[in-house]
């Protein structure tokens, strides 16, 4: 006996608890089920990339903070490396154990809301997310005792880092390599076997290898679907040739191996910045090269801004959320030609609609909090 | 002692100022009346009374668990945040949405708010302090938080509004398969007693000075569970779902109308924190102890206390998807329960054909059913497949090979 | 009937009770009419127990305003937009001088009927009194309702089920 149905349509956000910033869901409901899932995104769009256009090479690694305003350090490191593979320009030891050691933290950090968000969206009312907060705190700390900021860093410069970590740096990072792996400890054992989160992340949002790689998913998301690719490994930048760590894969690509799949991740990141510690040379932190260090700001066109040969450059690094990569096309002025972010939140999002689609409203937002976005990225 | 100031039983104060009115010659139907009146005023009270303190206690405990200071502005360690919140809701503009049914959305709230004032009507909370000591005591704590369900309904039907009323069918579907477990965990007791009266369980429990919670585990923890959805509280807060739907059925409720909401959840907290405390708990004794404890100070204590596992569990734990919950309910929480009432009813009979001494027959019993527990919960749980890969937890693999892929592999234990 | 409080209770409770009987039918929009249903029942309910009959009272509830109330609003929400307004058919006339017909019978047939009043004895408990015949006397009733009932949930599983399952049989 069929029912007279009709298809409902919900639209979830951009106003919604849930959707990790300004982002619209329009999802095709028949009862529970998602019939279609369209998604509309560009509320956040601050044209970013036509700004950089009129703004030095410099003056555009503050850009790079506040498009993936949650991992700042790897934003702005993907840019620098980008201009540097542009001119030639050859990074000093220290600094590429210094971008090496800040990457892995602020990795670590952004993870820490990942999660926390993800078993908030299962319903745990925040009490994951507060205590995973307390742990990027204290690394929100060291940032501040490095550079002064907290979230917008504005930590890299074209040629090595904007200045030297002070003389407490080290230990406080030590202390905090002895707390932290407890803490993952915590965190695993209170969510990893959690009937209710293994419940209702096992076998939702799956994604099998072939659907990821012909998605071109990457980061955590590709590694979840059993791909063991990362670009730290596969085409090592900074110090990351000289550190050993292993990759973290998962074997369903569905929402629980993501969320594995970043939990063990945060635990190869401390081994890394252990290792940073130990071996990290001394020397300068900057490239030596006329006119890199001071740069005036309000005076774009002066006679100390960068100017990169003609041509063009792709960097990419692994960021928190996936391939984060910068192309840049220079034509011998100081300010870029085109600038371009690929960033990894907005290429993860499109298999949503593959992976939404026959699940229930419930699935949907952990699903979209699984792929972990930051819409700052999205839209750019 | 029976004198008017002996608080220990406030009934005695009532049943002398009763006295004095039928001295002054009024009617019969006066003291009769005024009794009446008096038990529910002091049975509101008590309700708002504890409401408000229990915004502040579930906000700071909450907050204590998340590792952060709960309200601590509003008066001496934020004491007065349930009244500035309760001035604020007062004050709020009353919006009634336009496409919305008027009288339907302003009944909505009363509708929802009256059964968890009138549950609190059979229970005993002290030994002469019961407003209505009914026959169908248990029958009627059960009927009455049915009407919940059409509340509900209402209240999200009247909003003309999509979240609301997805937020009212799920809630609807939840609350009529709980209801059953409700039953089926409380007929248990009944079936121990032998009577549907509170104050009769209570005098069972006394007597035998055993706890029923001792007696029946199996019916203590369905009913603790039921109770929870029944309340729509945390981890099965699927109605206000808060980061899937904003707010369910009462997302279009503001000002006292959502203050309205707000109390019923933690009145129907009580509510069912009382029937547990009256039923499994021993009510307002305490082995003895009522006699220089005031009844109903061990009666508030056990349910506050009782309460805070709640409160932990909104703290700790996430919630499960709608076809997760009833799935839970109908293959697992119902057969034990039905399990339950058989192994009880045989123990009952066996109890009263072969004459075994109480002494004899409550821990033999009380062995049994917690064995019994454990293993129909383990049992049934490995049968339906808990157990298997594919509801358990495991790690990632970590490896140094790049380009290799692992799908479809067995992932290690954690 | 003797004292005031029952039959001031009756009185309100009747009044009640048919009052909004009737709204039921009279009203336009279908969610209020079952509401209005549902106070109704509660009218009942209240009926039940001036007579005493606490076990039927406090099951009138559980059931009529518990259940049943949430079975038609099912009904209704299930029903497609277009045809939810109380039925103003060509029948409300007929059907008003049958109802009419009926109620004017069943009241010449109490006020004709030569009641036997007995004392009214002291309050007893029907709820075992019911449980026991329910299976000493009337168990075969009691084993059919519950069949029949077995029946209409296998039904209503059995229609609710994907069309692809109902092909395979």
């Amino acid at each position: 006996m069929t029912l007279q149905t009709e298809p409902f349509v919900v639209n979830i956000g951009p106003q919604h608890p849930s959707t990790h910033g300004v982002f619209r869901l329009r999802l095709t409901l028949d009862g529970e089920r998602i019939v279609d899932a369209d998604m509309v995104m560009g509320y956040l769009h601050r044209s970013m990339e036509k700004l950089a256009e009129e703004r030095t090479y410099t003056q555009n690694i503050p850009f790079t903070d506040r498009t993936d305003y949650i991992a700042a350090m790897t934003g702005n490191l993907a840019y620098v490396m980008a201009v540097e593979k542009l001119c030639g320009i050859e990074v000093p030891d220290r600094a590429l154990w210094l971008r090496t050691m800040m990457a892995e933290l602020q990795r670590f950090a952004s993870h820490c809301i990942a999660i926390g968000i993800f078993a908030n969206d299962c319903g745990a009312w925040q009490t994951p997310v507060m205590h995973m907060f307390r742990d990027r705190e204290k690394i929100l700390d060291l940032f501040e005792m490095a550079c002064g900021a907290r979230l917008t860093l504005n930590y890299m410069r074209i040629g090595g880092v904007s200045r030297d970590i002070p003389p407490e740096f080290i230990p406080a990072v030590r202390k905090l390599l002895k707390d932290l792996p407890k803490r993952v400890d915590e965190y695993e054992d209170l969510l990893l076997s959690n009937e209710i989160i293994v419940a209702r992340s096992r076998g939702v949002g799956a994604l099998t290898p072939e659907q990821a790689i012909a998605h071109s998913v990457s980061g955590p998301m590709l590694r979840a679907s059993g791909v063991a690719w990362d670009v730290r490994t596969a085409d090592p930048y900074a110090a990351y040739g000289k550190v050993d760590f292993d990759i973290a894969v998962g074997t369903n690509g569905d929402v629980y191996d993501r969320f594995v799949v970043r939990l063990a991740e945060m635990r190869q990141s401390l081994r890394i910045v252990e290792q940073c510690v130990e071996m990290m040379p001394a020397g300068p932190v900057h490239a030596a090269f006329a006119g890199a260090s001071v740069q005036p700001i309000g005076n774009p066109v002066g006679p100390l801004a960068i100017r990169p040969p003609e041509g063009e450059a792709y960097a990419r690094i692994e960021s928190p959320r996936g391939e984060l990569g910068f192309y840049i096309v220079s034509d011998g002025s100081p300010a870029p030609f085109r600038f371009h972010i690929r960033s990894p939140s907005f290429i993860n999002l499109t298999p949503l609609k593959l992976m939404s689609v026959g699940g229930t409203v419930a699935d949907a937002i952990v699903i979209l909090g699984s792929v972990d976005i930051v819409v700052g990225e999205v839209d750019r | 002692m029976t004198e008017w100031y002996d608080f220990r039983d406030i009934g005695n104060a009532v049943g002398a100022l009763l006295d004095q009115i039928r001295d002054w010659g009024a009617p019969d139907w006066v003291p009769y009346v005024a009794a009446t009146l008096i038990g529910i005023v002091g049975i509101l009270l008590w309700a708002v009374l504890s409401v408000l303190a229990f915004i502040w206690i579930e906000r700071r405990v909450v907050g204590l668990m998340q590792n952060r200071i709960g309200p601590n502005r509003v008066g001496p360690q934020g004491l007065l945040q349930p009244v500035a919140d309760a001035i604020k809701l007062l004050l709020k503009e009353a919006i009634t949405t336009t496409n919305a049914d008027r009288y339907m959305f302003w009944l909505g709230p009363i509708l929802v708010f009256i059964p968890t004032i009138v549950v609190f009507a059979p229970i005993p909370f002290g030994e002469e302090m019961v407003l209505a000591d009914l026959n169908v005591g248990v029958l009627f704590l059960i009927a009455i938080a049915s009407i919940n369900t059409l509340a509900v309904f209402i209240a999200g039907w009247s909003s003309n509004n999509k979240y609301a009323l997805l937020g009212a069918m799920r809630t609807i579907a939840m609350l009529i398969s709980y209801e059953i477990i409700q039953v089926l965990a409380l007929l248990g007791v009944v079936l121990f007693v032998g009577s549907m009266r509170l104050g009769d369980i209570i005098g069972w429990q006394l007597d035998h000075d055993v706890w029923l919670i001792v007696l029946q585990p199996v019916a203590v923890l369905c009913y603790i569970i039921a109770g929870a959805v029944e309340m729509n509280r945390s981890p099965m807060d699927i109605a206000e779902a808060e980061s899937e739907i904003v707010a369910g059925y009462h997302t279009e409720y503001g000002g006292i109308k959502f203050g309205f909401f707000y109390q019923a959840e933690y009145l129907a907290g009580f509510a069912i924190t009382a029937v547990v405390v009256t039923l499994y708990l021993g009510g307002y004794t305490l082995f003895g102890l009522e006699q220089w404890v005031p009844g109903w100070l061990i009666f508030l204590g056990k349910l506050y206390g009782f309460f805070f596992t709640y409160i932990w569990f909104r703290g700790t734990l996430p919630r499960l998807r709608i076809d997760q919950l009833m799935a839970f309910a109908w293959k697992f929480l119902l057969p034990i329960s039905i399990l339950n009432v058989l192994l009880v009813g045989s123990e009952v009979l066996l109890w009263k054909e072969a004459g075994l001494e109480s002494q004899l027959a409550i821990p033999l019993f009380a062995v049994i059913n917690g064995a019994f527990a454990v293993a129909v919960v383990v049992g049934w749980a490995t049968a339906l497949g808990h157990s298997a890969p594919r509801h358990t937890a495991h790690r990632a693999i970590l490896t140094q090979e790049v380009g290799a892929i692992f799908y479809g592999e067995a992932a290690p234990r954690p | 009937m003797d004292d005031a409080g029952t039959v001031i209770a009756f009185w309100v409770l009747s009044a009640a009770t048919i009052s909004s009987a009737a709204a039921t039918a009279a009203v336009r929009n279908l969610i209020h009419a079952v509401v209005l249903l549902v106070v109704s029942f509660m009218g009942v309910a209240g009926l039940y127990i001036t007579l005493s009959a606490d076990f039927v009272a406090v099951t009138q509830i559980l059931i009529y305003a518990g259940a049943i109330s949430v079975l038609m609003v099912f009904a209704i929400v299930l029903t497609p937009r277009g045809e939810r307004g109380n039925a103003e058919g060509f029948l409300r006339l007929p059907a008003l001088l049958l109802a009419g017909l009926v109620a004017v019978t069943l009241i010449f047939v109490a006020v004709d009927t030569e009641w036997v009043i007995s004392d009214r004895p002291g309050f007893q408990e029907t709820a075992s009194v019911i449980g026991e015949a329910l299976l000493d006397r009337y168990v075969l009733p009691f084993e059919i309702a519950s069949v029949l009932l077995l029946v209409a949930m296998l039904g209503a599983i059995v229609l609710v089920r994907p069309d692809s399952a109902m092909e395979d049989e």
